[in-house]
């Protein structure tokens, strides 16, 4: 021992003297310790203009010079859930894809060759609350760009024969993503929740897709491309004067109609106790978990604790959900929660895909989750500081291109968001206390009527399901209707 | 390419980088003027690469790590290694205990990840910018100290989480066995493209702790590093850290980098597999060339000739004039050795593989004997410049390109020549490269629902898959 002690010091007296002789004063480097961060980096939130242009839309410009690019879109207020005629679902999305097929004045193929050498291609799209169509081009592309999507927009001509090619294709699209089990998954998820007179409840189907005339898509263009309800964002390397003139040059055909639409959805369908909603895939290697209930709109004023409550559940890699189900168990790739934020009451939804023979325990596992986060396992101070700090200093990551740009500032007017919202963002996730998350997660996380669905291999599972005794079980085909009936 | 994570901005960019054409750009227009990463790069005396690449324009910054190391380098029986060992990488190290560093990345409102590919193994941090010092850190510690604490259960933990990641991005995917049935059918076995990144399931299962310290101790020191920092960062301040974290990690063997022979069919095969759909696809492949053959960039312009546009011609013979088809792609895939050349197309109903595949032929003739028009090639080097610009947006984007020209090119600005190289493409490159590879031996793949063997393209000559790479039943947990 001794001896053993007296080699050590004199090992390290010769380190410490070769350290010397090499004159290096330095301290040997101590890797245990973190080190240490400088002050969070000023928020720069982009500045932009807001103007209104005489057809009514809302014209809002950020410059941005680092890149010689530009970000241009259109947003309409209201979308498919406020346009599209009963059983109709599916032409909102089909007219927003047939504005390239063809205007007046050029063919479908010349519109996509056009476009392909100005090196950019448009995005059209509508979803259920809004809808949009948009690019991002070159600086020096911007205007003949623009001066496509202009005559898409509002010349388009919508070939019959477009219609019947588009109906094949979304047919094909429709039965292949029956065989998606996280397709079927949320698909059915929306249907038990939401019930099928309710929007949200509602989707395009072989029925309705088939059921579409072109005199739908005619009405439906007419209805919904008005400036009234429509939000021009640009952003990136242009002059707010300049582009102002060449909007209003571009889009002069474009005369005033139309306001934004309001957002009245029918009662949701009554909450039922919770229950385990099956539905059987045969030979499925994993089982697909979608578990919620409707939750609260956008504009709810529980909005930033419900992001602090979510963040600390199941919105990040080490959130309770993942780090339990994935990290720890190792039953899953991935779980997740989150709140579907829009108008109307959209899901609280915690789930993702489970090894199918470790069902019943990652069931069982999520249920204990949601149990502690409405008090079982209370939330600790160092959850709160971390969620706080993660979700204000990613801001800037928002900001970092001029998509990202146009994206943020577009949501801000299309929710109605005040004009300071990001300025007072970490402002209002500081506030949130302790209690105000409990509040919200016993007010929205309401066990007793949790739909859990589950798309899996019924034969292998189900003893073991049932025997967890969570909730009863109901079988139910991929369509969302009770099993074995039509 | 294989994510520790489900959710991965790159991955995204990926998939829609491969559905868009490849674009172009004006004739005489000066844009190769906006074509430039700014950099400077050295070597620390370990034989650690590092680049540095500044942009003040948002206060994040991203650090991303390369190791030239990827599935081709495991050894048969051991397949999945290398991605098994990414995850294990996220288990802490000897000074950065498990959790921390999610805790220094989304914690303070950045982000993490990791992937595996056949050819590298990449890791990074997106980070807000006072927070580079704990990054380099981290990195520096999983680096030099990850056996220290090597944890066995975490390591069970991890093999299991990849069986999920097998499970659910192969086995629970329809078409989802398609590229590992073409990896064993287009190289000989015992090749080292011949398996898939995610490896089978008996494969993971059979890895031991030994083969974790083996694999980091030649893998993964310094010398076979190459580090990226790119952002909002002050490059004198970054080269002190680095020099303090890293400067006195020790330098491995040199790793062998065995010459990887290009894949080569002597006839060509049919293959049908019976999966989980009700919509049959059909998939061809050629062996073509990697990375290191300038006839990838002429391969590459001849895939948004084919498909892409609506009037690229496999698209507008099949999907717009005939309507045969509800969708087709067509693209050129290189990797570090080898390339292939993939046509992949969904039929409409009452229309058959083996119609889509005769009318696939018919087009590709004609356009072996003719070439592409002046339009056509014009037109697909158009979208170029936007799509690179848009990538200077990104931080990791950048550093990532960075990355790929160091380590596969040693030369960082590798995304200029490729530029260069791509708009230099002619008519008759494109013509040669599409009458050299398209009639070469090729694979033709029928995936048909269960059942239903009949659907495939010229069923009576085709053969069914036996192979089972992936053991399907095999995960025991």
């Amino acid at each position: 021992m001794k001896q053993q002690k007296k080699a050590l010091a004199l090992a390290a007296a010769l380190i410490i003297s070769v350290a010397n002789i090499a004159a290096l004063a330095q301290q040997p480097l101590d890797r245990t310790k973190v080190p240490p961060f400088a002050p969070t980096p000023v928020l720069r939130v982009p500045t932009w203009t807001k103007t209104q242009l005489a057809n009514g839309a809302t014209l809002i410009v950020s410059e941005r010079h680092n890149l010689p690019l530009v970000s241009f879109s259109i947003t309409f207020v209201g979308g498919a859930n406020q346009f599209e005629p009963a059983g109709k679902r599916g032409v909102a999305a089909a007219t927003a894809s047939m504005l390239s097929e063809g205007t007046t004045t050029r063919t479908g193929d010349q519109i996509s060759d056009a476009l392909q050498l100005l090196g950019t291609g448009v995005s059209s799209f509508i979803g259920g609350e809004e809808g949009s169509v948009g690019f991002v081009s070159t600086a020096k592309n911007f205007d003949a760009t623009l001066a496509i999507i202009a005559d898409a927009m509002l010349n388009s001509t919508f070939p019959a024969e477009a219609l019947e090619r588009l109906r094949a294709r979304t047919l094909v699209g429709l039965t292949t993503a029956k065989d998606q089990p996280t397709v079927v998954g949320s698909q059915v998820f929306a249907k038990i929740l939401y019930g099928d007179a309710h929007p949200y409840g509602q989707r395009a189907t072989e029925t309705s897709v088939k059921a579409i005339t072109r005199d739908d898509v005619l009405a439906f263009h007419k209805a919904y491309y008005q400036p009234g309800r429509a939000i021009i964002t640009v952003v990136g390397d242009v002059s707010p004067l300049k582009i102002k003139s060449s909007i209003e040059k571009g889009l002069a055909a474009w005369t005033k109609a139309g306001a934004a639409p309001s957002f009245d959805y029918p009662k949701l369908p009554e909450l039922q106790p919770a229950k385990i909603y099956f539905v059987d895939k045969p030979g499925s290697a994993q089982a697909v978990f979608n578990i919620g209930l409707p939750g609260p709109p956008r504009n709810t004023p529980d909005f930033f604790a419900i992001q602090v409550l979510n963040t600390i559940l199941g919105g990040q890699f080490q959130s309770r959900l993942n780090a339990n189900i994935r990290e720890q168990k190792g039953y899953s790739y991935g779980v997740s929660s989150g709140f579907g934020f829009g108008k109307g009451p959209g899901a609280f939804r915690a789930g993702g895909s489970i090894f199918i023979d470790k069902t019943d325990a990652a069931l069982i596992e999520f249920m204990k989750e949601l149990k502690g986060i409405v008090g079982e396992k209370p939330i600790t101070d160092e959850e709160i500081k971390t969620a706080k700090e993660s979700l204000i200093q990613s801001l800037p990551q928002g900001f970092s291109s001029v998509f990202a740009i146009s994206s943020a500032l577009t949501s801000m007017a299309v929710q109605g968001l005040p004009e300071d919202y990001y300025q007072t963002y970490a402002k209002n996730v500081s506030a949130v206390t302790k209690e105000d998350l409990l509040r919200v997660a016993k007010r929205y996380i309401d066990l007793n009527h949790l739909a859990i669905v589950i798309v899996g291999d019924r034969a292998k599972v189900e003893p073991a399901l049932k025997a967890t005794g969570i909730a009863p079980i109901t079988y139910i085909d991929i369509e969302g209707n009770p099993a074995g009936v039509n | 390419v294989i994510n520790r994570r489900i959710l991965s901005v790159m991955a995204l960019a990926l998939t829609i980088s491969l559905g868009q054409p490849i674009l172009g750009q004006k004739k005489g227009s000066a844009a190769s003027d906006s074509i430039k990463i700014p950099f400077e790069t050295y070597k620390l005396p370990n034989g650690l690469t590092v680049i540095f690449s500044v942009d003040r324009t948002t206060p994040t910054v991203a650090v991303d790590v390369w190791y030239h190391v990827g599935s081709k380098n495991e050894m048969p029986g051991r397949t999945g290694f290398a991605h098994l060992f990414e995850h294990v990488m996220f288990t802490g190290s000897a000074h950065v205990p498990y959790g921390l560093h999610d805790r220094l990345t989304e914690g303070v409102g950045g982000g993490n990840n990791g992937s595996t590919s056949n050819d590298r193994t990449n890791y990074y941090e997106t980070i807000p910018s006072n927070y580079l010092e704990s990054a380099l850190w981290i990195e520096s510690d999983r680096m030099g100290f990850l056996l220290d604490k090597l944890d066995i259960a975490k390591l069970n933990a991890q093999r299991e989480v990849v069986k999920n990641e097998r499970r659910q991005g192969v086995d629970n995917q329809p078409y989802g066995r398609v590229s590992e049935i073409f990896s064993a059918a287009m190289y000989p076995k015992g090749h080292p493209y011949s398996w898939p990144v995610i490896g089978s399931m008996t494969d993971l299962s059979a890895a031991s702790e030994e083969d974790v310290k083996a694999f980091f101790r030649l893998y993964y020191a310094p010398n076979n590093a190459t580090l990226a920092v790119v952002g909002d960062f002050d490059p004198a301040q970054a080269k002190a850290w680095i020099q303090k974290y890293f400067a006195d990690l020790p330098q491995g063997k040199p790793v062998e980098r065995p010459s990887v022979p290009l894949g080569k069919l002597e006839a060509s095969k049919r293959l049908v597999y019976e999966d989980k759909v009700q919509v049959p696809r059909l998939y061809i492949q050629w062996h073509t060339i990697g990375i290191k053959n300038d006839d990838r960039y002429a391969l590459s312009v001849m895939g948004s000739i084919l498909s892409g546009s609506r009037t690229a011609r496999l698209t507008k013979a099949l999907v717009y004039d005939s309507q045969k088809a509800s969708q087709i792609f067509s693209f050129q895939n290189s990797s570090q050795d080898v390339g292939v050349f993939q046509v992949i197309v969904t039929p409409r109903p009452e229309h058959t593989l083996t119609d889509l595949e005769a009318s696939i032929d018919q087009v590709i003739q004609k356009f072996i004997s003719e070439g592409p028009t002046a339009d056509e090639l014009q037109r697909a080097k158009s979208g170029l410049e936007l799509s690179f610009l848009r990538g200077l947006e990104s931080n990791l984007g950048k550093a990532e390109q960075l990355l790929n020209g160091s380590v596969f090119h040693n030369n960082p600005s590798y995304f200029s020549t490729n530029y260069q190289k791509t708009l230099a493409v002619t008519a008759a490159d494109v013509k040669r490269v599409a009458a050299q590879y398209l009639t070469s031996p090729r694979i033709v793949l029928s995936v048909v629902p269960n059942g239903k063997k009949n659907q495939a393209s010229k069923a009576a000559e085709s053969e069914a898959v036996t192979m089972v790479v992936g053991n399907r039943r095999g995960g025991r947990s």
